[in-house]
């Protein structure tokens, strides 16, 4: 998968493309929690260009979230949803706090 | 007996590289002979969970698994024969929904997956291994 970075204002925007699944998670893990772990972790994960996502790809941007701070956690949470809305699985949304856009996420980590 | 041309049949590890290429492989079969993008997502992302699971939880990374997949004019049919522990899918526990994202254990979402977007998801055991059958509606649903 192809992972591309772009600091705007003090927030991290993760945008990524392709498959995420148990042969890439590590290395989007790996990618998401050197963020996570920077002096500033505002992270937005924006996975509209994903077009596979397995279980083995998501649990670990959760497990990051969960050893992340507050902002950070909210904002993968809320990034996933986005992906995971593609083909309207419900029970995806039940892990998600939130189905929001590229813009409106960018504001609301501003908040 | 000719087998139809709408039928894929492989062989393969239950390890992350193994099952990327089978994924791989199943989406191009399925693109190829017209299978809507939903019904070739789910029956992928179907498949790549058995399989996750039995090398992540049964141990059997090392052990060959064979599929197959049927296409159908309103279903796709899959079928996963392992040689792991016995184990019924349609047991697992849902994982817990009723706690906040960040409360919640990791784990269990990829068979709650395989349950809530398949049909007829079937299992047996037979001569020490499992047979998981499962079909995949190629119309629009609630899910």
């Amino acid at each position: 998968m192809e992972i591309h970075d772009e600091h705007v204002g003090d927030t991290w925007i993760v945008t990524a493309k392709g498959r995420l699944d148990g042969n890439a998670s590590a290395n989007f893990a790996d990618h998401v929690g050197r963020l996570i772990e920077s002096a500033n972790p505002k992270l937005l994960i924006d996975f509209t260009g994903v077009d596979f996502v397995s279980s083995a790809g998501v649990w670990p941007c959760f497990y990051s979230a969960k050893r992340s701070n507050p902002p950070a956690g909210r904002s993968l949470s809320a990034a996933c949803a986005t992906q995971c809305g593609r083909y309207s699985i419900s029970p995806t949304s039940h892990l998600c706090s939130a189905f929001i856009p590229r813009a409106e996420a960018i504001a609301a980590m501003g908040k | 007996m000719t087998r139809p041309q709408t039928r894929f049949e492989a062989s393969t590890l239950a390890t992350s590289d193994a099952i990327t290429d089978l994924t791989d492989q199943i989406m191009a079969f399925l693109s190829d002979h017209g299978v809507e993008d939903r019904a070739t997502h789910h029956t992928a992302l179907v498949l790549n969970e058995v399989l996750t699971n039995l090398g992540t939880h049964g141990g059997c990374r090392d052990r060959v698994a064979k599929i197959a997949v049927v296409v159908e004019p309103d279903t796709v049919k899959g079928e996963i024969v392992d040689a792991g522990p016995p184990f019924d899918p349609r047991s697992a526990p849902d994982p817990a929904f009723d706690v906040t994202p960040s409360e919640r254990p990791i784990g269990g979402l990829g068979l709650h997956l395989v349950k809530k977007l398949s049909s007829d998801l079937e299992y047996t055991r037979r001569n020490d291994r499992n047979y998981t059958s499962f079909a995949i509606s190629r119309r629009q649903s609630v899910e």
